[in-house]
């Protein structure tokens, strides 16, 4: 594991994290057993993340080809059906634009003053200029979402920390088959459109809502 | 090995804010002290001379926003919401990246703007604003909440730029001494004002949007220094005291 890996899935990262359930807020508002917690983490991990994850690792692969990212993030927006999951991978990557252009600007260089990058772009930028494997990056994406649904799952539920840790334990070799599924990736067409329309739906139902304790 | 070790950006100097924005003044205490209250009483006061809009921070409903827009104090749009996922404080002090944005996006759309407050979600006593969020903060209190509250102290009752006395018209009906209650927060302030506030007290009304203007104007003119109370309660106390740390 890289130090900097580490880093990037802190939740203590200034990047707005707290602000995320990852559909779950939703979810359990539309009749998610919390029983099926890992369940519904595997198929994000399955589904949207993948999608995520991917466009992150191809990302990185066109920052170090020096070839223009507008394409990716095209692709990762035609594989993101959800205007609310749009909405909020954008949010989220200009909070984390906003750090890396006091932690690595030149990572981030290429991106104007306003741009809304969605996330595993920036993600991407960062890995590839700081010498982080795809294979590591792809694990950012996958562990970040899984704490961020039990993370969540704390404050919407009666768990026990204990449990729900455990549970992303057992995710954990869910996240190294994302992460060996989608490490090898260079080119755009290569991203999954492994879009979930149930998650889509929840996401587009909460971003409507009045009673959010979470963003999306 | 990873190469770590690009020189991070230039950190801005942690005195003035540039003056090419609009202020931003954060307005936090606990639960229910009125501090959405006192925004609309800022707006009520100042909308018409200056430019201004609002980000809240409520815990799980807009209700905040809700109660500002429906008070008709700005248009609607100059008021959003940041959900905090149950961290209000967080979001205020070791993560202020989603106000940050939030204020970015008024600043923008709104520009030029004069002052955009931003009310934190209702937290305990040890919250305070990151002055990488705000450039002047205002702590509120009420007197509903006992007139002891001032005495206990805290990095916001001590050291924010404003202490709010709220809700002085009530005072009766609690049994607070109000005179007490503001000579308490005084001294625990080492001489930082203290504004006891009734909206129904003109004269203090007057004073609130007074020091929000002046403010502006020190902000304005560059001398505007952003302090910042600090998480904690200074370890110290002036007072002899028997209890046991």
């Amino acid at each position: 594991m890289e130090t900097l890996a580490l880093l990037l899935a802190d939740a203590r990262l200034p990047a707005a994290g707290h602000t995320q359930s990852a559909g779950l807020e939703p979810g359990l508002a539309h009749g998610l057993d919390p029983a099926e917690l890992p369940a519904y983490c595997r198929t994000r991990l399955a589904t949207v993340v993948r999608t995520e994850a991917a466009s992150a690792v191809v990302a990185r692969h066109h920052w170090l080809a020096g070839a223009p990212l507008e394409p990716v993030e095209i692709a990762w927006a035609a594989r993101t059906p959800s205007d609310a999951m749009r909405d909020t991978s954008r949010l989220l990557g200009r909070g984390l634009l906003r750090l890396a252009r006091r932690a690595w600007p030149s990572a981030v260089a290429g991106w104007a003053p306003g741009a809304q990058p969605p996330r595993p772009l920036v993600l991407g930028a960062i890995a590839a200029h700081q010498g982080l494997p795809s294979a590591e990056l792809a694990r950012v994406v996958g562990y970040d979402d899984v704490q961020a649904v039990l993370s969540a799952a704390l404050k919407l539920l009666p768990l026990d920390p204990a449990e729900t840790t455990v549970w992303c334990l057992e995710l954990l070799p869910d996240i190294d088959r994302l992460s060996e599924a989608v490490a090898g990736l260079t080119e755009t067409d290569q991203i999954p459109a492994t879009g979930s329309p149930q998650i889509e739906g929840w996401a587009q139902a909460h971003a409507r809502t009045t009673r959010r304790l979470f963003s999306a | 090995m990873l190469d770590h070790t690009e020189a991070p950006a230039k950190r801005a100097p942690a005195t003035r804010a540039p003056a090419t924005r609009a202020l931003r003044l954060g307005v936090c205490g606990p639960v229910g002290t009125g501090k959405s209250s006192l925004i609309a009483t800022i707006c009520r006061e100042l909308a018409r001379t200056l430019r201004l809009a609002v980000v809240t921070n409520d815990i799980y409903t807009d209700e905040d926003a809700r109660f500002l827009r429906s008070a008709g104090v700005l248009p609607a749009e100059r008021i959003v919401g940041v959900e905090t996922g149950a961290c209000p404080h967080t979001a205020i002090r070791d993560d202020v990246t989603a106000n940050l944005i939030a204020v970015e996006d008024l600043e923008e759309r709104f520009a030029p703007l004069d002052v955009v407050l931003v009310e934190s979600g209702g937290d305990n006593l040890t919250a305070t604003f990151s002055p990488a969020l705000v450039d002047v903060q205002v702590f509120v209190l009420d007197v509903a909440g006992g007139g002891d509250v001032a005495r206990k102290g805290g990095p916001g009752i001590e050291r924010a730029d404003l202490l709010v006395v709220n809700k002085t018209d009530l005072a009766p009906y609690v049994g607070v001494d109000v005179d007490q209650m503001v000579h308490d927060a005084e001294h625990a302030r080492g001489g930082r004002p203290v504004l006891a506030l009734s909206r129904t007290d003109p004269g203090s009304v007057a004073a609130l949007a007074a020091w929000v203007t002046d403010r502006l104007a020190e902000f304005r003119g560059g001398h505007l220094v952003p302090v910042d109370p600090g998480p904690m309660a200074a370890h110290s106390h002036s007072h002899a005291h028997s209890h046991p740390h």
